[in-house]
């Protein structure tokens, strides 16, 4: 039982790095980002690329992966994206765009790379903590530790910058936010790279966890459930949704039946969407971010 | 007219941009591809003006996806036999022309493009698929269509017989799921001692549910236990939630007829979580990215394989095979020798059916006896299309290599 929530934990923070990435992207433009798995993709092939090509440090590998997944964040949002919102496009399109770019994605690391995964060499210690009765992986905590580490900055940069109240600004009315004065194709830009950075993160552990493979970023439909479940647009919702959505599917796996797991996690996402689309944390329609 | 004017700028600046990139990564991709897959038409030569058409083959098998390194290996394997053959003057005085086409390992894109190589490429036989769930969609194809396949190493019994019937259109050269799991439920009992056998499996996968099964059935026959049976789905890649339970019910080994990372993911998330039994797989555990994916993990661990790959029958292959592509096949399983054994049964009846007439071919492959090939001596048997008395062979993994333990039939 207490080994069960522990592993429902860890499934939960790597949701929750990739669940923020849509929350924020989602508050600010109103629409689901769906090419941010190929960024989560991206930064565990960088840091992959980092750790055999480069240096066997892990902790150039994880700026690797972040920065690397900023820049690719930024670079769709101003290729594809952008053109479309100077249009003043449907938010419609910005999601066919969005799918557009992760089967790109997808199929160019097929291409160039090769459909075969990627093993990380072996950088944490492969013999578990004991605690008590609990067995926890060493790779588990740091993803924990970093996670709440990358959140917390962010809420900070969100809640004490001048850049984080122009978000919030924003998050109400990217609009008005404009006509106050905030630069908004730099706002843009800005929630992008932080978005970006976290994907990279999320990737680079996905990678360690699961190791490196085209449909890796596949893994970012449990992040929008959760996204969803928390209430999109809410951060800390993004947050609880995604550890209560690990949780979840860990329990159903455990006690019901592996095979139903992702019909109970769907089914949530339905039962959400019908009684309480604003979801756990997300307001109605007033505050958000 | 300034802002019109930036517009009309960023405008080209764009489309220059997306010109650039996609011609990059036209040029790219076709650059890196060494040989594409359907053979061009003006590859013919030339020099005979009154040729005969070339017979045409087909090949299916995962090209990319997670099942690529084995495709990759059988495809190989079949251009460099193939273009062997036509340099010492083909078959039948034809020429042969092999077209292949990516399955991704995926029922519905093996439908298709089974399809497309008997309408388009008009293909007399195929040769595939590799894997159990493919090979059974393109039995119903080849049923349809009636033209004969062989599967390399699909190992599910439904590949080559349906309801206790035989599919007259599928054949295989390699060993099938009950040997397997009868080979290594009586390893575990008798060699290993062990009594209590927890499995963990993947639904969806028809390789690994009979895998599974088969194991359960003759272990429980031999008088040992299962103490737990979990399920994952295809794609999972954390199996945690299934090992804390499997590990409740202690158990001395855990058969895990798993597939490709799968195997490496689910090992080393065992030994996070304490586990200690001993690990049992299937000829799937053949692969040497195992080693660096969960190298600690799988020390100790036993697979059954239907050939021993230090055989010094593969030696010849080996080196042929070394000469071409400049690796040794054999890092991702015994892909590449059982695609030279589809291939040298198929050739065996086409000379035999003296045509290329798709519906005597398949008389003249049930009928196969005795060929010599390099994974044992094939004899295809009329009532299942299985090959006739393969036997098996135990492995043990040890200091990131395959060590072998002992060679065996069920």
């Amino acid at each position: 039982m207490l080994q069960q929530i522990v592993n429902g934990l860890s499934i939960g923070s790597v949701y929750a790095l990739m669940a923020v990435g849509y929350s924020l992207v989602y508050s600010l433009l109103n629409f689901t980002n769906f090419a941010h798995g190929v960024v989560v993709t991206a930064g565990a092939y960088l840091a992959f690329f980092t750790l055999t090509l480069v240096r066997p440090s892990f902790a150039v590998a994880l700026l690797a992966a972040m920065v690397g997944g900023g820049l690719l964040s930024i670079t769709y949002e101003i290729l594809a994206y952008r053109p479309l919102l100077i249009k003043g496009g449907r938010r419609l399109f910005l999601i066919i765009a969005g799918l557009g770019i992760s089967t790109i994605g997808e199929n160019l690391i097929i291409l160039r790379i090769g459909g075969r995964f990627k093993a990380y060499p072996p950088i944490f210690p492969m013999e578990p903590l004991h605690v008590g009765p609990v067995e926890i992986a060493v790779v588990d905590i740091m993803i924990v530790a970093v996670s709440l580490i990358a959140l917390l900055i962010f809420q900070l940069i969100i809640s004490r910058t001048r850049a984080g109240l122009a978000i919030r600004a924003a998050a109400h009315n990217l609009a008005t936010a404009g006509l106050m004065g905030v630069n908004s194709d730099a706002l843009v830009i800005l929630v992008f790279l932080i978005a970006g950075t976290l994907a990279g993160l999320a990737g680079i552990f996905l990678g360690v966890k699961y190791t490196a493979y085209p449909q890796l970023g596949a893994m970012t439909l449990k992040a929008f459930i959760s996204a969803v479940f928390g209430g999109l647009g809410s951060l800390p919702g993004a947050v609880a949704g995604a550890y209560a959505l690990g949780i979840l599917e860990t329990f159903v796996s455990a006690y019901i039946s592996s095979s139903m797991r992702d019909v109970f996690s769907f089914l949530l996402l339905v039962l959400v969407l019908l009684f309480r689309p604003q979801g756990l944390m997300g307001r109605p329609s007033g505050e958000k971010a | 007219m300034t802002r019109g004017m930036i517009w009309l700028a960023r405008r080209t600046i764009m489309v220059i941009l997306v010109i650039l990139l996609t011609t990059a990564i036209v040029a790219g991709c076709v650059g890196e591809k060494k040989a594409p897959a359907p053979a061009p038409e003006a590859e013919k030569p030339a020099e005979a003006p009154k040729e005969k058409p070339p017979i045409s083959i087909g090949y299916l098998g995962p090209l990319t996806g997670d099942g690529a390194p084995w495709g990759k290996a059988e495809l190989n394997t079949l251009e460099m036999l193939v273009e062997d053959m036509n340099q010492k003057g083909g078959l039948l005085g034809r020429k042969i022309k092999l077209s292949s086409y990516d399955n991704r390992m995926d029922q519905v894109e093996t439908t298709n493009a089974a399809r497309k190589l008997i309408e388009q490429n008009k293909v007399v036989a195929i040769i595939g698929t590799n894997s159990s769930s493919a090979s059974i969609a393109l039995a119903g194809v080849a049923e349809q269509y009636k033209i004969p396949h062989v599967a390399t190493t699909a190992t599910n019994p439904a590949v080559t017989v349906k309801e206790s019937k035989v599919r007259p259109f599928s054949f295989r050269v390699c060993f099938i799921d009950p040997q397997q799991g009868a080979i290594m439920a009586k390893f575990a009992f008798d060699e290993l001692k062990a009594k209590k056998v927890a499995v963990l499996y993947e639904v969806g996968s028809d390789y690994s549910v009979g895998l599974s099964e088969f194991f359960q059935k003759s272990f429980k026959a031999l008088g040992g236990e299962i103490v737990a049976v979990e399920a994952y789905k295809t794609g999972d890649v954390d199996f945690r939630a299934q090992l804390t339970k499997i590990k409740a019910a202690k158990p001395d080994a855990i058969w895990l007829p798993a597939l490709y990372k799968e195997i490496g993911l689910a090992a080393n998330q065992a030994r996070q979580l304490g586990i200690k039994s001993t690990l049992l797989g299937g000829d799937s555990w053949f692969n040497l990215d195992l080693f660096t994916v969960a190298k600690a993990a799988v020390e100790g661990s036993y697979l059954v394989q239907p050939v021993a790959m230090d055989d010094p029958g593969l030696n010849d292959f080996k080196a042929r095979y070394k000469a071409k592509y400049g690796s040794e096949p054999g890092a991702e399983g015994a892909n590449a020798f059982f695609a030279n054994d589809a291939f040298s049964v198929l050739i065996d009846s086409i000379k035999r059916a003296g045509a290329d007439d798709p519906l005597k071919i398949r008389d003249e492959l049930e009928k196969t006896k005795a060929l010599p090939g390099i994974t044992g001596t094939l004899t295809i048997s009329k009532d299942d299309h299985n090959p006739v008395d393969k036997e098996g062979v135990i492995l043990k993994m040890e200091a990131g290599k395959y060590v072998f333990v002992k060679r065996t039939k069920p």
